[in-house]
């Protein structure tokens, strides 16, 4: 749970983390069905955090946009 | 009146006292050479006055008063006007003539005295650049000596910037003898009241029609006088004595009105340039806050854009993610064949007889290998 909280707060670790998994599945010659799953399991959270921090960074980008133009 | 003074038997005071009323109205003017002076123990100055080169002689008195306002020193042989009215002295039963002004007759004795005043008021350092004061700034309450009669005064209204000034006038007669006592009042009064400045202006004129402003204790009291004096009197070329004893001696009362205008025209200057430069310092803030916005814009779109390609990269990473899935590959009907632990991706890593485990997407097959066909 600590570590999902950790994820969804930070976007770029996220994203560097997703990055190593798709390579991680990339290079196997031989699929390791367990260790996969494991890294389909942490992908999947990373995703959904990440998606979820994305949002909010957009809304809250969306709302100061918005504020900054009515001031101009 | 006529005929019933001419019913009436007078005693010889009360024809006389009647005499000195009719005489009274006899204001004349007299010019004549002084003859003997005497000095009365009261201060009052006897003199007589005769003609130059006709016999006639008349005796007069001028009260101490008067005498010590116009500065002249009576002596014998001297050239003078006085105006007044004669008088009967009961006692004496002697025609006299009160003397109301005495001033010097003739333009070179004229300027005789008024040289040698000069000198000793010089001396005594009453003109000296020193001792002239400026102009307090942006100056509001001014006296005003002159007459109410003449263009003098219009020419200083009309002159006068509106700057909220407060002008008090005093009128006042500015000719002859009879204006010394007059101007010495109004400086006086003007000693005692509130002003920033004193103004004291006139028309243009000759000597004798100036001399009022070189009268000596009109002089002292503009020279000591508590604000700065500013003087426009006339335009002669012996500056009248008064106007050296200024503190400012223009020659016009328009010049008057413009000096005292003149610190709060630069006032105004200098609002308006105050006024200019913020103008130019908010224009410069005002084009500086644009570039900034100009900057947050194209940040907010540089944002957006990585915002966006933040998407895309998690968007391709859920793709690969759900290709690579084992759990997919074996739910769509594959399934991971193994020998001991080693994945089969050719016949000939297997045997007839070996056992194979079969990996599917809800558990594991253990089967036995009973024949090998190759494909083709």
């Amino acid at each position: 749970m600590a570590k999902e909280k950790q994820d969804s707060k930070n976007l770029n670790d996220n994203l560097k983390r997703l990055a190593e998994i798709t390579a991680w599945f990339d290079k196997q010659e031989e699929i390791n069905v367990e260790e996969g799953l494991n890294k389909v399991k942490e992908a999947s959270i990373l995703i959904k955090a990440s998606k979820e921090r994305l949002r909010a960074v957009e809304n809250e980008f969306e709302e100061i946009k918005k504020e900054m133009d009515a001031e101009i | 009146m006529e005929f019933s003074a001419a019913n009436k038997i007078f005693s010889v005071s009360e024809f006389i006292a009647l005499l000195n009323i009719g005489l009274k109205k006899s204001e004349v003017k007299i010019v004549g050479e002084v003859g003997q002076v005497q000095f009365g123990p009261t201060g009052h100055v006897y003199f007589t006055l005769k003609d130059e080169k006709e016999p006639g002689l008349i005796g007069c008195i001028i009260w101490k008063s008067k005498y010590l306002l116009y500065g002249i020193k009576l002596q014998e042989g001297m050239k003078i006007m006085t105006s007044g009215h004669p008088e009967v002295y009961a006692p004496s039963g002697r025609l006299s003539f009160i003397s109301d002004t005495i001033e010097l007759a003739g333009e070179g004795t004229l300027k005789k005295q008024y040289e040698e005043l000069k000198k000793k008021l010089t001396a005594e350092g009453l003109f000296a650049e020193e001792k002239k004061r400026a102009l307090p700034k942006y100056p509001q309450k001014i006296g005003v000596i002159t007459s109410k009669q003449g263009a003098v005064l219009a020419d200083f209204l009309n002159n006068i910037g509106k700057f909220g000034f407060k002008i008090k006038l005093i009128d006042s007669r500015v000719e002859g003898q009879e204006a010394v006592s007059d101007l010495l009042a109004a400086v006086k009064t003007f000693r005692k009241q509130d002003i920033d400045a004193l103004v004291i202006i006139r028309g243009g004129g000759s000597m004798e029609s100036l001399m009022p402003f070189n009268n000596e204790l009109l002089v002292r009291e503009v020279a000591a006088f508590p604000v700065p004096v500013v003087a426009g009197i006339g335009h002669d070329r012996d500056e009248p004595l008064a106007a050296l004893a200024a503190d400012f001696s223009e020659s016009t009362p328009t010049a008057c009105a413009n000096l005292l205008n003149e610190s709060w025209e630069q006032l105004l200057l200098s609002l308006e340039r105050c006024e200019r430069n913020i103008i130019t310092r908010y224009e410069a803030i005002f084009d500086r806050y644009l570039m900034i916005e100009n900057k947050l814009k194209i940040f907010f779109e540089r944002f957006k854009a990585l915002l966006d390609s933040v998407a895309q990269i998690l968007g391709q990473a859920e793709r690969a993610i759900f290709l690579n899935n084992p759990e997919r590959q074996l739910k769509l009907g594959y399934s991971i064949a193994s020998i001991n632990g080693k994945i089969i991706k050719q016949i000939k890593e297997a045997a007839i007889g070996e056992m194979i485990d079969l990996k599917v997407s809800d558990g594991n097959i253990k089967s036995e290998i009973k024949k090998i066909n190759p494909y083709g």
